[in-house]
């Protein structure tokens, strides 16, 4: 049947004697809690309270939750027969999405589920591997044994370094910590990076030498907040029911004023406005200069917190003589030995931002392209105290517009800014971050820096940049987990270039289904410097996996198996299995296991994800997520770890999970200054890390830390908007998660909304190009840098912009990206705004593969380049298709 | 008649997609929105999708009343006229009738500029009864948790967080007066719309 015949005005209600199972939703950081309604094909309930199993009179009463809409159904398989699935947001919840708050996303979640007349019908079912040039169906075992033998030959031949692992950083504690396990543990490579970075590190490194963890505040305290401040992001967008439940509250509760800091004017932007709040219209890339004027109008006037400062940062001794594991260890030493950053105290971080240009209030509005009034206002807001002395609680949170666009300064000024507001470790007056993904990783062992070819100035090692070894030549077996890569990375273009180079442009292809014959084809491969590519999905996406990849693995995910992960305040939950994963597609945990004992590892068998879990409780010790109590408590009462933590349900217990006085305790924030812990010291299993109610320093207490401009400034120059150009900046649009595998890719409710990737743009810029809403736009630069060489730096400037490519190791490349214009007075003039990571029209792809000398993280969100309108879309006189009505509707506009 | 529901991806535009090409736009053609979803008693076939047997599930629909709405001499651009459609229920069956000005899917009329939307958001039933927009012909921000619909295009969102399309009255006109005849997607807060 065709889908026009499908029922849309009515859903079918779950009966009484449903199967209720918990588990929340898989996409964005908030990680609402859902309940799923499972009961077999052929009944239903009806709309009164005791004909359903919801317990609800329909129509349900309005703004209270529990409605049902066709998009939260679903026919999956389970135990081998259809079932009608209700996957809905739950009512009842009393943590994160209260009265089943949802956005659009988790909202449409059931039609994640693997279902054969959907468009999910193309999951990945089988094994495959590349013969004759084309992805064919094989065995479990071949494709085990062919991966395992390469992996083998590859790592005898020419070493750890050649073996490559680049893996979801967020796909559940049990996937992460097995496929670590592999790389980390068994082969002990440092060719390894994560999803969203090219290598191993922290996204805000300025936040860790500051001394913040990223989710140490609780939801609670973005209601309690009475300033808060958003910086490169907005939460209506991206963190849907933080900004509809918590944010909201607080401006409704108590009037909390909102500073938007953000180049793009969007709905919570509005909001912000409209409520007494502002919206500050930066130009991409000049926080760090903002956030420098902030501090120097605070300190100018005496708005800082002295009594906090005094008490809750270090002092110049406590900075020199704190760091009791040997200076050379930490990271705020190796950053802070350039002598660069380190304030030494309060004073010296007065002194200095009071000698600096950089600082001074005219400097910032031209380059942050501001109202001076509007910068003073939001210091105000901030930071001024009030006529009965009380000062306003403030709290700064801010995500990757910020810290991905300049990743050290922006952080270490930002966390600075706080520390001045006197916030950091008190109810509603907190630094973090909020949030992209979920938090899934745990890893099963160190990163082996001591392997790692790349080095600061001096003997110091840093983690390895694994696009640049790849492009170096140096990666021979690439095993590629859930991750787009070259969509995800910057200069995607060129990266896929790369690939094909390595792999399909290679003599070397298979042409027989024989396993002895594909293994002997592989080693010539890689013997004449090729590469093997793996890819493992839930999905073939292309290019990694329908172009680049030799063999092809199904895993099976969300609500396919029991798997755990935390939220952005450190919320533990299950997300329970309730259905049958499609055709032979197994978990990565499973997945990984089998490799590791193919390869002659040991301790790879587990029998269910449960056995990963508890393994992988001990590695979360001190951690935020730790979560070792609850599987030390689940053993002493004879349960599984699973289950004890299912227990509780769509709440779950926010980690560090404590054992306290005969029972477990979740922690609300970290360096929480308000929480009391026994002084007997910690009971049983539970370990006190200093971060539960100090900061994360050595000595407890928080460090300002100085952002130099100029560490930045070069490569400023270098990227902003020359000869016509516009920023072409990217990010998250609300109603697609990711590259949209799920949604526009597989949803026709969202497809018809976003059928193509967008580039908006002000109608000052449109009028100028001549470009309508509608038309078919190409953005392209021939100036995309790409770092191919440079490891090693000599001198500590060795690794600024302007010295790698003195010193040759930029390759200017050119890219284009098509896409359907959308004009709207939303992005700042001079601004473009794309999608960030549709695969078919890779906005990364303009975005220069360059790190941050400090942390070996992209600038993802700065790009340059001219927009040119190549034709008319469809969309531009449909009436079914996309909408270009703009994102910043308030409610008097 | 029969009708099968075995394929849960939701796609409430299809019926309207179903414009006859060779008609005015006014003409959305009833009688394929009827064949979708609408009929005194219906047997929902449920298909196992994974080989089963076809089997008969029971099901109740009542069909959508046709309900004279207004005369199009009556309209004035950008003023919604209230009205309540299939019933009279106060909370759920609340609509406004909007001449936009502005060719819109679905719209009736010589200018095709003349549609009806259901007033309650489709996120978690906020009454949007007074946020349209004539400027930008948009329905919000809904006053709970700001989500905004296109009225051009269906009620598609615009920004925000609805799991479907605010939920759109199929229109249709004789002479001067205009006629509702169904409606577009779930009524927040129904399992059904009637």
């Amino acid at each position: 049947m065709s889908d026009k015949n499908r029922a849309t005005d009515r859903v079918p209600l779950p009966p009484k004697d449903a199967d209720v199972i918990t588990t929340a939703c898989d996409y964005c950081i908030v990680a609402c809690g859902y309940k799923v309604y499972r009961w077999p094909v052929g009944k239903e309930g009806g709309p009164r309270a005791d004909e359903n199993a919801l317990g609800l009179d329909y129509p349900v009463e309005l703004e209270k939750g529990g409605w049902l809409t066709p998009n939260m159904h679903n026919v999956v398989s389970h135990e081998g027969k259809p079932h009608n699935v209700i996957v809905a947001p739950d009512q009842d919840a009393t943590v994160v999405n209260v009265n089943g708050n949802h956005s659009i996303r988790g909202g449409c979640i059931a039609q994640k589920c693997y279902n054969p007349e959907t468009p999910t019908r193309d999951r990945l079912k089988h094994p495959m591997i590349r013969i004759d040039g084309e992805l064919r169906e094989v065995s479990w075992d071949t494709a085990l044994d062919v991966f395992a033998e390469v992996s083998k030959y590859v790592i005898d031949k020419y070493g750890v370094h050649s073996w490559a692992q680049k893996m979801f950083s967020y796909h559940y504690f049990e996937n992460t910590y097995a496929l670590t396990k592999l790389a980390l543990v068994g082969i002990r490579t440092p060719a390894f990076a994560w999803h969203d970075n090219p290598s191993v590190t922290s996204s805000t490194p300025g936040f860790r030498d500051v001394g913040i963890d990223n989710f140490g505040p609780s939801y609670e305290d973005y209601s309690l907040a009475e300033t808060l401040v958003i910086s490169g992001t907005d939460p209506f967008e991206t963190k849907t029911v933080l900004f509809n439940h918590w944010i909201m509250k607080g401006v409704s509760g108590h009037r909390a004023k909102i500073i938007m800091i953000n180049p793009r004017k969007t709905a919570g932007c509005t909001f912000a406005e409209e409520t007494g709040g502002l919206h500050l219209w930066i130009t991409p890339g000049t926080d760090t200069v903002l956030h420098l004027a902030l501090a120097r109008i605070i300190i100018e006037n005496g708005w800082e917190d002295s009594d906090w400062i005094k008490k809750y940062t270090s002092n110049k001794w406590e900075i020199e003589s704190g760091f009791g594991q040997g200076t050379r260890n930490t990271p705020w030493q190796w950053r802070t030995t350039w002598g660069k950053f380190e304030a030494k105290d309060y004073a010296g971080f007065k002194e200095w931002i009071l000698s600096i240009d950089e600082s001074k209030l005219d400097f910032a509005a031209r380059t942050c392209g501001l109202d001076a009034d509007d910068i003073h206002r939001a210091a105000e807001l901030m930071a001024r105290p009030r006529k009965n002395g009380n000062r306003p609680r403030t709290m700064l949170v801010l995500e990757k517009g910020n810290y991905w666009s300049n990743n050290y300064t922006n952080s270490a000024s930002y966390a600075s800014l706080g520390l001045l507001c006197g916030a950091g470790n008190r109810p509603g007056q907190m630094i973090g971050r909020m949030g992209g993904h979920q938090r899934g990783g745990v890893k099963a062992g160190r990163y082996p820096l001591e392997r790692s070819p790349e080095k600061f100035a001096g003997r110091r090692r840093k983690t390895l940049d694994l696009d640049r070894w790849v492009e170096n030549g140096n990666v021979r077996f690439a095993y590629v987990i859930g991750t787009t890569w070259t969509a995800g990375m910057t200069a995607s273009g060129a990266l896929h270039e790369t690939f094909l180079d390595l792999t399909r442009r290679n003599p070397n292809q298979v042409t027989s289904s024989r396993k002895s014959s594909i293994i002997r084809t592989l080693k010539k491969r890689v013997d004449s410097g090729g590469t093997v590519v793996v890819n493992q999905d839930i999905y073939l996406r292309n290019p990694i996996g329908a172009e680049i990849a030799d063999i092809v693995l199904p895993a099976a995910g969300w609500g396919e198996e029991d798997l755990v992960r935390a939220n952005g305040e450190r919320r533990l939950r299950v997300y329970s299995k309730f259905y049958d994963p499609p055709g032979d597609a197994r978990p990565d945990w499973w997945i990984a296991g089998q490799i590791g004992q193919r390869m002659g590892f040991a301790d790879f068998e587990w029998k269910e994800s449960n056995d990963v879990f508890e393994e992988a409780a001990r590695h979360t010790r001190g951690s935020r997520k730790d979560y070792y109590p609850l599987v030390w408590k689940a053993k002493k009462d004879g349960v599984k770890g699973h289950e004890l933590l299912r227990s509780y349900g769509t709440t779950g217990i926010q980690g560090p999970v404590r054992w306290e006085d005969g029972e477990l305790l979740g922690t609300k924030r970290l360096h929480d200054s308000t929480l009391k812990l026994p002084a007997t010291g910690p009971q049983g299993p539970t370990v006190h890390n200093k971060k539960l109610n100090g900061f994360n320093t050595q000595s407890g207490k928080a460090n300002f830390i100085k952002s130099p401009w100029w560490l930045f400034a070069d490569y400023y120059e270098y990227i902003r908007p020359k000869d016509g150009e516009l920023w072409v900046i990217n990010g998250r649009v609300n109603e697609i998660w990711q590259s949209g595998f799920d949604d526009v890719e597989r949803r026709p409710y969202i497809t018809r909304r976003w059928p193509e990737n967008f580039i908006e743009l002000h109608p000052d810029d449109a009028e100028r190009l001549g470009i309508e809403s509608g038309d078919y736009v190409v953005a392209e630069s021939d100036r995309v840098a790409v770092q191919k060489s440079g490891f090693v730096a000599r001198d500590t400037e060795d690794a600024l912009f302007s010295k790698l490519v003195e010193n040759g190791h930029i390759e200017m490349t050119s890219a284009s990206v098509r896409a359907v214009a959308v004009v709207m007075p939303v992005p700042k003039p001079g601004v473009a705004f794309m999608y960030f990571l549709d695969p078919k029209a890779a906005a990364n792809s303009l975005v220069p593969r360059v790190c941050d000398p400090i942390a070996n993280n992209y600038r993802f969100k700065l790009a340059s380049g001219k927009l040119r309108k190549i034709g008319e879309s469809e969309y531009k006189e449909s009436l079914e298709k996309m909408t270009f009505k703009s994102r910043d509707i308030g409610q008097t506009v | 008649m029969s009708d099968v529901i075995q394929k849960p991806e939701v796609d409430e535009h299809e019926a309207r997609l179903e414009t006859d090409p060779g008609q005015s736009p006014c003409r959305i053609s009833r009688r394929r929105f009827l064949e979708g979803a609408g009929a005194i008693t219906v047997t929902l076939l449920v298909t196992s999708p994974w080989g089963g047997a076809t089997r008969a599930v029971a099901a109740t629909r009542t069909p959508y009343p046709r309900k004279r709405i207004a005369g199009l001499d009556e309209l004035v651009t950008n003023k919604p006229i209230p009205f309540r459609y299939p019933d009279d229920n106060a909370t759920y069956s609340n609509h406004l009738l909007i001449k936009l000005g502005e060719k819109a899917g679905g719209g009736v009329g010589k200018d095709g500029d003349v549609v009806a939307f259901s007033t309650l958001c489709t996120h978690m039933g906020g009454i949007l009864a007074s946020s349209y927009k004539s400027d930008s012909k948009v329905m919000g921000p809904c006053p709970t948790h700001l989500s905004t619909f296109d009225l051009t295009r269906h009620g598609m969102i615009v920004s925000g967080h609805a799991t479907q399309s605010l939920v759109q009255v199929v229109l249709e006109t004789d002479g001067n007066d205009i006629y509702a005849t169904g409606l577009q997607g779930l009524v927040y807060g129904r399992s059904a719309n009637s």
